[in-house]
């Protein structure tokens, strides 16, 4: 699958967070976008719109990201979840990839790491 | 001061799998550092001459420190500064790894290497001069001496200072801090990071044209309207300097801390511990006030 045709779900309690991940994965071809605010509404939009990468925030008001890493990987276990925070310590770490998280971004972003995750999912990147 | 935890930065290397590092995390509380790892992390030895060491132990009923002596790699001096020396947690980590054979001791050394010149925090991003204009205001008005965190809470209000000078800008003035139990706000968006031992309040307070333009600066975009990417440009720098002195802690002194969400406080009264402080820093563009409870 290429990332032009992948549907794409952004987690984050902070529009500007949302709109500055939306804006790098647009340069890398992102064309389909679906966003939430907190963890629970991730989870509504996974389940209504099956999404093919979600990038999560750990802290969220109402539900946070580990918590919906778990449930969303309750509904479906292959659910390709990417973790994005600036809380990377050890603790938060090891916790979402024992939910089920693919891999770890530690805020601010950095373009050539998100580039590298996209390669391991999508083609011709 | 680092902004990566070491675990991540290995993942993101591809040079462990989440399952190797979860394994090796785990491992952690159980697993005492060596001075081998320590020797080579001081650069007093090279990789080769610490495995050559351990080689030589499997034969020689002898303690690392002592072969390293004999051998004339270090001083007993050098070995026992390296004993009494505080021990970062991602050493522990490395060491784990080489010892399940997922890394090699010459992989760690340029791992470290990698690690440190990508995500160290270095004090160039201060000034020296700015440097000592900041310590002196902590050391002279902040009166957390006799508090058992004190070491803590100057180490946050340091990486905030260059937090600062990284994300916004080195053309501050910071007057000195004022004793501030409750602060009248403005437009001011809080965060609590805490365990059971610790708890750090500290919040932002600022009126709608600074940060407009304190926005504009941190996101590098020109924003002209106090909107809703303004408001969310002031909840992620707070945020993303506790993230990073949450980080920090866990890397250092293997310290969790829990984060909460931002707090927006809008014309009301924030009511701060007795440990409260307001740091006005003063930019071309308008005075940014930081609060800091603990």
């Amino acid at each position: 699958m290429k990332l032009e045709d992948a549907k794409i779900l952004i987690g984050d309690d902070s529009i500007l967070a949302r709109k500055q991940l939306k804006d790098v994965l647009t340069t890398f071809g992102g064309k389909t976008f679906f966003e939430a605010a907190n963890g629970q509404e991730a989870i509504e939009k996974f389940t209504a719109e099956k999404p093919d990468i979600i990038f999560l925030d750990i802290v969220m008001p109402q539900k946070d990201g580990i918590s919906a890493v778990s449930e969303i990987c309750k509904i479906d276990p292959n659910a390709y979840i990417i973790i994005v925070s600036s809380v990377g310590t050890q603790s938060q770490l090891k916790s979402a990839i024992e939910a089920g998280a693919k891999d770890f971004i530690q805020k601010p972003l950095n373009t050539e790491q998100i580039k590298s995750i996209l390669s391991v999912k999508f083609e011709g990147r | 001061m680092y902004t990566q935890f070491f675990g991540n930065f290995l993942l993101s290397r591809g040079v462990v799998t989440s399952e190797q590092l979860i394994e090796a995390i785990k491992e952690e509380s159980t697993t005492h550092i060596k001075l081998g790892t320590l020797a080579i992390h001081a650069g007093y030895m090279t990789a080769s001459e610490a495995d050559s060491i351990v080689i030589m132990q499997t034969h020689e009923d002898k303690r690392f420190g002592e072969l390293a002596v004999q051998g004339g790699y270090m001083t007993e001096e050098q070995v026992n500064s390296l004993l009494k020396m505080q021990k970062p947690d991602y050493l522990l980590l490395g060491q784990i790894l080489i010892e399940k054979g997922i890394l090699t001791n010459t992989d760690f050394e340029n791992l470290i290497v990698d690690y440190q010149s990508e995500y160290e925090i270095y004090d160039l991003d201060m000034a020296t001069e700015k440097k000592e204009v900041v310590t002196n205001m902590l050391k002279n008005y902040c009166n957390f001496a006799n508090h058992p965190e004190a070491d803590k809470a100057i180490h946050y209000l340091y990486l905030l200072f260059n937090n600062l000078v990284r994300f916004i800008g080195e053309d501050f003035t910071a007057l000195n801090p004022i004793p501030c139990p409750e602060y009248p706000t403005n437009y001011c968006i809080s965060q609590q990071t805490y365990n059971d031992t610790l708890s750090i309040t500290s919040a932002i307070d600022i009126d709608p044209n600074t940060a407009v333009a304190f926005a504009s600066r941190y996101v590098d975009e020109p924003f002209e309207d106090f909107d809703e990417y303004v408001k969310a440009s002031l909840e992620d720098f707070l945020n993303l300097h506790n993230g990073l002195y949450n980080v920090n802690l866990s890397n250092d002194f293997s310290l969790e801390l829990n984060l909460n969400p931002p707090e927006i406080h809008h014309y009301d009264v924030l009511s701060l511990s007795s440990n409260a402080y307001l740091f006005p820093v003063i930019y071309p563009f308008g005075t940014v006030n930081f609060l800091f409870s603990f």
